[in-house]
């Protein structure tokens, strides 16, 4: 926010979503420090760039923000800030979200699914469903990409 | 950056290496960490640092815009058609019990089949987002 060069903003970005993808992995959650590793360091960052080539490397100096702007931005943090208080602790084990369906996945993934990784068991098993509407989001994101981003004919 | 040479050579020792690394991520995904969608990812990635390298002449003789294209619908398809083999050998949609002859092959196959459609078009929508956003640059 404070850096006046998209080129840096961008590299910024970068190692911070490589340092995500290490916080992921020490806090056990290997699946999604891949999947962070690759897309957030890895393939953002070339669309990024390849973004940058149509585009000033400066940033254009901003009008400063009004004040009714800051007065709604600290109401917000206000807000959520006191909605976090309302959090379970973190990582608590007899907590509703983590004792009843989490517990059945835990014992019943191995003589179910012949599965040793619960993960995939979960995201191709028993969440079926959740991962077929994920890829046709993955699938219709990419034609959208492909329909706004098409070469112009040239008679057009 | 074809005339950088240290890009180059490192790029090709590792390329090997990240497309092995997704195949594995992608078919041993139910016994260790991994699945379709990361195995996809890192497949992309690998090709898209071909494609940097090497040029995009070289990567779309290698994936055509059509080719990848249909992989990106294929995916999905396979995605749906297991689902619906589920329904036509007499369980629900998406169950995997029926797909062959005791449930825990069948969920094996199944998710080897679901996680394999999950790749193919996750890999696919990546590499086409690629190939669109340097088709603009190139018109400039």
């Amino acid at each position: 926010m404070f850096v006046k060069n998209l080129f840096s903003a961008i590299m910024a970005t970068t190692i911070f979503s490589l340092i995500s993808a290490l916080i992921f992995l020490l806090l056990d959650g290997v699946d999604v420090s891949l999947t962070e590793a690759a897309v957030g360091a890895g393939i953002s960052t070339i669309l990024f760039l390849s973004t940058l080539k149509h585009t000033d490397v400066m940033v254009k100096k901003s009008k400063t923000p009004s004040f009714p702007l800051i007065v709604l931005f600290l109401l917000l943090l206000g807000l959520l800030s006191f909605a976090v208080s309302d959090l379970p602790e973190f990582g608590k084990f007899n907590q509703t979200s983590n004792s009843q369906v989490s517990e059945y996945y835990i014992n019943k993934s191995k003589t179910e699914m012949g599965v040793p990784n619960v993960v995939t068991s979960i995201l191709a098993g028993y969440r079926g469903f959740d991962t077929l509407g994920e890829v046709v989001v993955i699938f219709i994101a990419g034609i959208s990409v492909l329909g706004i981003l098409r070469k112009r004919k040239s008679n057009s | 950056m074809r005339h950088h040479i240290i890009p180059r050579i490192v790029t090709k020792l590792l390329i090997p290496v990240i497309l092995l690394f997704g195949l594995y991520v992608q078919f041993h995904g139910d016994f260790s960490a991994g699945g379709g969608f990361q195995a996809g990812v890192i497949f992309a990635a690998g090709f898209i640092l071909y494609n940097i390298i090497f040029g995009l002449d070289i990567g779309k003789s290698i994936l055509s815009v059509n080719t990848s294209k249909s992989l990106m619908a294929l995916g999905v398809i396979l995605y749906l058609v297991v689902g619906f083999l589920g329904i036509l050998l007499g369980g629900n949609f998406l169950e995997y019990n029926y797909l062959s002859n005791t449930p825990i092959n069948g969920q094996l196959l199944g998710i080897f089949l679901v996680e394999l459609g999950v790749g193919l078009t996750v890999s696919n929508v990546m590499v086409l987002v690629f190939y669109s956003f340097n088709d603009i640059s190139e018109e400039k």
